[in-house]
């Protein structure tokens, strides 16, 4: 609110104090309290936790013979999985068909119609994911589309996109980050977000 | 169908100028108080003391400024320096603070 800060250097410094300053004002007069910025955040900052689908991309960075047999027939290679739940390859699972990320090749997936999303591998979506204009966006540029996450696909990689439709539900397996050869699989699933199964984002070591 | 606020809020934004910056898929902030100034945003609009809307347009607005202002010393593009200004702005709009008030209490944090 003032100007006496005469210093780029006190760009930081002056924003912050004014974040704080509108925060505390506003708790003070009990319009919000200490734990609302929290409780907002927690909405986009909550892991996943353990979910299926992480399980199953582990399995295919340990196995390579398992990965081909996932991108050959996806709820095949899903079965022989023992530590999922039942009723993975049923329902919405029947027809999920697996593509890789790789040398040269990005993939991703989006999805012209509300029920095609592949529940019981990758959990609730986000809510993005069944937006009009982001499906509509993303078929249309989808390296725009990928910048606007945060994700530069360098120009040398084709962006393959997957419409997933009632027919076919498609999901990605990320490629295995560097640095990661003595993890095991466990370790290694939980470097698997959604988004990087949806293909906003790449698997990152931790 | 999933309806929080705080994802329709974010969704709205993107594929517009002021959508929030993300990094390998997820919101991403610099520091604590773009961290906050995101939250109590929100919060705000969550609990209806002002329409998303309202802010979003001083959002526009302050982001419009900055591109127009060509100077030799304009400063470096910071997202979240447009979104705590429309806050500020809305919050005064909408009365849940005066500029006396946040001008001391900010001058009170920074001291």
């Amino acid at each position: 609110m003032t100007d006496r800060f005469q210093y780029p250097n006190d760009r930081e410094a002056r924003s912050a104090a004014r974040a704080k300053a509108l925060e505390s004002l506003l708790i003070e007069k009990g319009i919000i309290n200490a734990t609302t910025v929290d409780t907002v955040l927690k909405v986009f900052e909550t892991k996943m936790g353990p979910f299926n689908g992480a399980k199953i991309v582990a399995r295919a960075w340990v196995d390579p013979a398992f990965k081909q047999r996932l991108v050959a027939d996806a709820p095949a290679a899903i079965a022989e999985m023992t530590d999922l739940p039942e009723g993975m390859a049923g329902a919405e699972g029947e027809h999920m068909r697996a593509v890789a990320n790789g040398e040269g090749v990005h993939n991703l997936v989006i999805c012209t119609l509300c029920s095609c999303y592949p529940w019981p591998v990758l959990g609730l979506p986000p809510y993005w994911y069944k937006d009009p204009t982001f499906r509509s966006r993303a078929a249309r540029e989808p390296r725009a589309v990928l910048k606007e996450f945060g994700l530069d696909v360098p120009s040398a990689t084709e962006v393959k996109v997957w419409d997933s439709s009632a027919q076919i539900r498609w999901f990605v397996i990320p490629e295995r980050p560097a640095g990661t050869e003595g993890m095991s699989e466990s370790e290694l699933a939980a470097l698997v977000t959604p988004e990087s199964m949806m293909g906003v984002a790449v698997a990152n070591a931790a | 169908m999933l309806t929080q606020f705080e994802q329709y809020a974010v969704t709205s934004m993107m594929g517009a100028g002021d959508t929030p910056p993300r990094a390998n898929g997820t919101l991403c902030f610099a520091s604590e108080w773009e961290r906050s100034a995101f939250g109590v945003a929100l919060a705000l609009a969550r609990d209806g003391h002002f329409e998303w809307e309202d802010f979003r347009r001083n959002l526009i607005a302050a982001i419009g400024d900055w591109e127009r202002a060509e100077t030799s010393h304009t400063p470096d593009w910071n997202y979240y320096e447009q979104w705590l200004a429309a806050l500020e702005a809305t919050m005064l709009q909408h009365g849940l603070a005066t500029p006396e008030e946040l001008a001391a209490r900010t001058d009170a944090a920074a001291a």
